[in-house]
C-alpha cells in the first residue's frame, strides 16, 4: 500500500511545469503541502475529471494531471467515458483509491466489494490503465505516463487515514484562479 | 458497427433556423470558442452549426455536470465556453455550479431549451421545464428567457457580455415560443 503523501509528493517533482488539478478532500489536503500556482484545488466533489478535462482542452501541449479518489471519481463516472473517448491525449488520471470516504467515516466505496478502477478506465477509452500497490511501482507508471503521449490512469492503492493537514493555504478561491491562469502568461 | 462521426449527430447546418444561427454566431462574437454540450433535440440544429465552424471547438459530454467542471477547466486554461443544455439537465448541474463555478467565479453563458412550456406533449418536460428560473434564482444566477428571433443577437452578446465582465454565469433561457414546440416523436 501507498502513501498518498509520498506518492503525491513524487507527483509534483515529476510534474515539472504541467497543470495538476486535485481533488476536494485528502488529494487536495495533501497536494496542498506542495502548493504552485498551477495548482488548481477543485471544491466540488466528483468535478475534478471534468476540470481536468477542460484544461486538456485549452492547453494541448501541456500534460494535466488529475488527483482524484475513488469515492470522487464514482460520482462522476461518465466523465471517465468521456475523458477516454472525446479525443483529448494529454490527461493523467491518479486516482488515490483506499476503497473509503475517508472523510465521512470510512464507509467503503465499491471497489472495497470488487469493482475495478482501472478495468473501468480501460473499457472507457483510456490507452493505459494501470492499479499500483508500491511507491516504486507508482513512481514507474507515472515517469512513464509524463513522458507519454497517450491517456494514462493510474490506479494507487493507499493506506486508509485522513492527511495530515499542516497549514491552510489561506488560498481564495478566485486568487486560486487568477494565479493558475496567470502562470500561463 | 457504425461509429457516428458528428458530435450533433443526424442534424446538419445548412438546415438549421435562423435563430440556430444567430445564437452560435452571438457566443462566437462574444468570444465564446467552445460550445460544451448534452445534445439535445431542440439544440440539435445549432449544434450542427457550431461543429461546422472551424473557430469553435464542440465537446459533447454525457451528464450536464461535467459540462460545468469542462467549462471551468477551460477558462483555467484560458479559453471562453458556453454550455448548451436542455431544461431538465440544468437540474443535474446545480451543486456543481454552487459549489464550483459560483465560488471560484467561473464565467460562462448557460444556454437552456425551455420545455414544458407551449405545446409539450412530454409529462416528464413539465416539472423541470418550469423550475428553471427558480433553480437559477436561487443560485443568485442571473438569466433571460428570449422568445423572439430579433430578440436573439442583442440578447445573447448582451448576457455574455455581462457574464464576462462581472466573472459568473448567466442563464440564456430559449422559449419554445423561439425554437418551435416539440412535435411528438422527436424527442
Amino acid at each position: 500500500m501507498i502513501d498518498r503523501r509520498e506518492a503525491t509528493k513524487v507527483v509534483v517533482e515529476l510534474a515539472g511545469d504541467n497543470p495538476i488539478v486535485g481533488s476536494i478532500g485528502n488529494p487536495n489536503t495533501d497536494l496542498g503541502a506542495f502548493d504552485r500556482p498551477r495548482n488548481y484545488y477543485v471544491s466540488a466533489m466528483g468535478m475534478a475529471s471534468s476540470v481536468g478535462l477542460g484544461v486538456a482542452i485549452a492547453r494541448p501541449n501541456q500534460r494535466v494531471i488529475v488527483l482524484d479518489g475513488d469515492g470522487a471519481i464514482f460520482m462522476n463516472l461518465s466523465s471517465l467515458a468521456t475523458e477516454g473517448t472525446v479525443g483529448v491525449r494529454n490527461l493523467v488520471h491518479v486516482i488515490w483509491d483506499n476503497s473509503r470516504l475517508e472523510i465521512t467515516g470510512g464507509q467503503p466505496t465499491p471497489t472495497a466489494r470488487g469493482a475495478d478502477l482501472a478495468g473501468i478506465a480501460k473499457a472507457s477509452g483510456f490507452a493505459n490503465a494501470v492499479t499500483v500497490e508500491t511507491l516504486e511501482d507508482f513512481r514507474a507508471a507515472f515517469a512513464r505516463a509524463m513522458s507519454g503521449s497517450d491517456l494514462w490512469a493510474i490506479v494507487a492503492r493507499i493506506n486508509p487515514g485522513n492527511a495530515r493537514r499542516e497549514a491552510d493555504l489561506r488560498l481564495g478561491f478566485v486568487q486560486m484562479r487568477d494565479r493558475f491562469v496567470a502562470s500561463f502568461g | 458497427m457504425a461509429l457516428v462521426s458528428s458530435a450533433a449527430g443526424r442534424y446538419s447546418a445548412d438546415a438549421a433556423p435562423p435563430w440556430a444561427r444567430d445564437l452560435i454566431a452571438a457566443l462566437k462574437a462574444s468570444g465564446v470558442t467552445n460550445i460544451v454540450t448534452v445534445p439535445d433535440s431542440v439544440f440539435g440544429p445549432a449544434l450542427a452549426v457550431a461543429e461546422a465552424d472551424p473557430d469553435i471547438r464542440l465537446t459533447a459530454v454525457n451528464r450536464e455536470e461535467e459540462a460545468v467542471g469542462v467549462l471551468c477547466g477551460l477558462y483555467l486554461g484560458g479559453q471562453r465556453g458556453a454550455m448548451v443544455i436542455q431544461s431538465s439537465g440544468l437540474g443535474n448541474t446545480l451543486n456543481a455550479l454552487g459549489s464550483l463555478a459560483l465560488v471560484g467565479r467561473f464565467p460562462f453563458p448557460i444556454v437552456v431549451a425551455l420545455r414544458g412550456e407551449l405545446g409539450e406533449w412530454n409529462p416528464a418536460q413539465f416539472s423541470m421545464g418550469r423550475a428553471v428560473p427558480g433553480c437559477l434564482d436561487a443560485l443568485r444566477i442571473r438569466h433571460h428567457t428570449i422568445s423572439h428571433l430579433e430578440d436573439v443577437t442583442p440578447v445573447v452578446q448582451g448576457a455574455a457580455t455581462t457574464c464576462f465582465h462581472m466573472e459568473e454565469p448567466i442563464g440564456i433561457l430559449l422559449s419554445a415560443q423561439l425554437t418551435g414546440s416539440r412535435v411528438r416523436g422527436e424527442g
